[in-house]
């Protein structure tokens, strides 16, 4: 390979985009997830990572007009069971605008350990123009981190040059093919506000009435190229005297940082046809 | 194209333009032997047409007799007098360009470190657009070269930013310039990216391979007036087994730099990140890439966060005092930070 041809000269005018499957959402997102780079969404569990998910896997096979890349996806999921239930009911949402059976062009792998997906990493150079893929899917990241490492500076050392690498490699392949690259993350609680440097649009992401900030840390920050922050709230509704009284939960979604994104959120709910913004 | 306008003859002008020089601005760090070598000409017949270019220029350099005793040294005086009338390269946002002394200086490298989403790459973004500023409107005309090493560099932000910088040169015109017929060089936003070499950098030894290969790039170039890398730092994090070898390759790297800032008369903007370091009993955010790599860069600016503003503060620098100021990344991109704009209204 020569320098030369690492020079991109013209720039293109546009970066292609993967849609949400929602006006309300691709319009947050200035036209869906970018490709050639990734994104992370954060979220704590239960508030729609993973149906997220699951819906941009379906959303890739859409043609190219429908604001899909018609082509195929790669799921690694580290927590399990792989819901495939859901993402068969989700399916048939999708089929009409499909040619075959959208299930057939969604390839799932489990991920055991951080060290399974470095190895895993190499053989996507085959596998990935071989199945024509343009959408990977990692759920979740801060799984595999979770457990394996001590808190000590040595192994804390090793976990982050273990980010690097398995970052370095995703940006890799994902410049090579043209893929969008989509994380999910947890989030841990926040104890002492002072000790954990501001990122991002939001000096300190709250969910579920409870300050939290990303797991995973500082230097993984550096990792991604576009984080989102999904959350939720839970709204009182009905009598104040507790009789009646039942909870109704709310989510939103924000930018947390984006090269091409301002700071900007929306509310979004899950539905039985997957998850959509609302426009308040 | 400036060039075409110089009293020369059309043999030397055909001559400059093939080699790539089509501006003033990219003779004017030029020592006659070097265009004599470039052109295939003779000295004398070089140093006439830098007369000619400076005499164009108002410098006037040549004839005060303060030529070099050796060949690429400079008196004093002379760094003085060029430093002075050297042009920087404005950040858009006139609080930052104070504490900067006008704007990012070229012939130097400056080092521009912060925690993801403080605005790293829409700083970077901004200075390759306006680095493309017409010389009528008090700018480079230049090019910009945009190392890539993390994919952040978006096309559509990157049109954004040239939208709003083209927005305000036409605003400029008509505001100063009513009686006057409009200036030239007024641009399209496509053209602004036409103007930025992109290279995206996927390894480490890719990063090293394109650093070596500027040198001739920009001799082919010679209208680029900033080399931007975002960022310095990614691919050498991950596990360098041997950190003797990342502190050399480092190094390499930051001396070849140096050494093209200082040839061609350009800007280089490095990009680094942020890591805590373990400092008397408690974790505190310093710039990545260890002690050794501060001696880089000839200057350094931390971006951080205070309260809900964004603030870039001078950690570095051998002729700028410490100061810091507030800036703010909006949709036309790097700008005077709004609270800001509210004091100055009032007074």
């Amino acid at each position: 390979m020569k320098v030369e041809e690492l020079l991109l000269h013209p720039l293109p005018t546009q970066t292609p985009k993967l849609t949400l499957g929602c006006p309300i959402l691709d319009h947050l997102l200035r036209g869906g997830v970018p490709c050639n780079s990734i994104t992370e969404i954060v979220a704590e569990s239960g508030t729609g990572k993973t149906q997220l998910s699951l819906q941009l896997l379906l959303a890739a096979q859409l043609p190219v007009s429908r604001g899909g890349l018609s082509a195929a996806s790669l799921y690694l999921h580290s927590e399990f069971p792989f819901p495939i239930r859901r993402l068969h009911q989700l399916s048939f949402f999708y089929a009409p605008h499909l040619p075959n059976n959208p299930l057939d062009r969604i390839f799932i792998h489990p991920l055991h350990s951080a060290d399974h997906l470095l190895d895993l990493l190499p053989r996507l150079d085959f596998i990935v123009p071989q199945l024509n893929i343009k959408l990977i899917v990692i759920d979740s990241i801060a799984a595999l981190f979770r457990g394996e490492f001590e808190n000590t500076p040595v192994e804390l050392k090793r976990r982050s040059s273990i980010f690097f690498k398995i970052s370095s490699k995703l940006r890799f392949h994902a410049r090579k093919f043209g893929l969008a690259v989509v994380l999910t993350n947890q989030v841990v609680d926040v104890m002492d506000s002072s000790d954990s440097p501001r990122i991002g649009n939001s000096g300190f992401l709250c969910s579920s009435g409870r300050r939290v900030c990303a797991a995973l840390g500082l230097s993984w920050a550096n990792c991604v190229n576009t984080r989102l922050f999904m959350w939720r709230e839970e709204e009182r509704r009905g009598e104040e005297n507790g009789v009646s009284e039942n909870t109704q939960t709310r989510r939103f979604v924000r930018v947390v940082f984006a090269p091409h994104l301002p700071d900007c959120s929306c509310e979004f709910v899950i539905t039985r046809e997957g998850i959509h913004g609302v426009d308040r | 194209m400036e060039i075409s306008t110089l009293p020369i003859s059309a043999s030397q002008r055909g001559k400059l333009l093939s080699a790539g020089y089509t501006s003033l601005s990219s003779l004017s760090s030029l020592s006659p032997s070097g265009l004599a070598q470039d052109l295939k000409i003779s000295e004398t017949e070089a140093l006439e047409i830098l007369k000619v270019a400076s005499q164009r220029n108002g410098l006037n350099k040549f004839e005060n007799g303060s030529r070099a005793i050796v060949n690429g040294a400079q008196t004093a005086w002379d760094m003085l007098h060029e430093e002075e009338s050297s042009i920087r390269i404005t950040t858009s946002c006139s609080d930052l360009d104070e504490i900067l002394g006008g704007g990012i200086s070229p012939k130097e490298v400056t080092e521009i470190g912060g925690v993801p989403g403080i605005g790293k790459t829409q700083l970077a973004i901004q200075l390759a657009v306006n680095v493309q500023i017409p010389a009528d409107y008090g700018g480079l005309g230049g090019k910009a070269i945009y190392i890539d090493t993390e994919g952040s560099f978006m096309v559509e932000r990157a049109l954004q930013i040239a939208e709003a910088c083209a927005q305000d040169m036409l605003e400029y015109n008509s505001l100063l310039r009513k009686n006057f017929k409009p200036c030239q060089g007024n641009k399209e936003p496509k053209e602004f990216l036409d103007n930025i070499f992109y290279f995206r950098v996927c390894t480490y030894t890719e990063q090293i391979a394109v650093i070596n290969y500027l040198e001739k790039f920009i001799f082919e170039h010679k209208d680029v007036k900033v080399v931007i890398i975002d960022s310095i730092t990614f691919h050498f994090r991950q596990d360098f087994e041997d950190m003797a070898l990342r502190t050399r390759l480092l190094g390499g790297m930051a001396l070849k730099l140096m050494k093209l800032a200082k040839k061609f008369n350009l800007a280089v903007v490095l990009l680094n990140q942020v890591t805590t370091k373990f400092m008397d009993g408690s974790f505190q955010l310093t710039l990545a890439l260890g002690d050794s790599w501060a001696h880089a860069s000839t200057n350094r600016i931390i971006l951080y966060w205070n309260g809900n503003e964004r603030y870039a503060y001078i950690d570095k620098s051998p002729s700028l005092r410490s100061a810091s100021a507030s800036y703010s990344v909006t949709g036309k991109g790097i700008r005077n930070s709004a609270s800001n704009c509210k004091r100055v209204k009032l007074m």
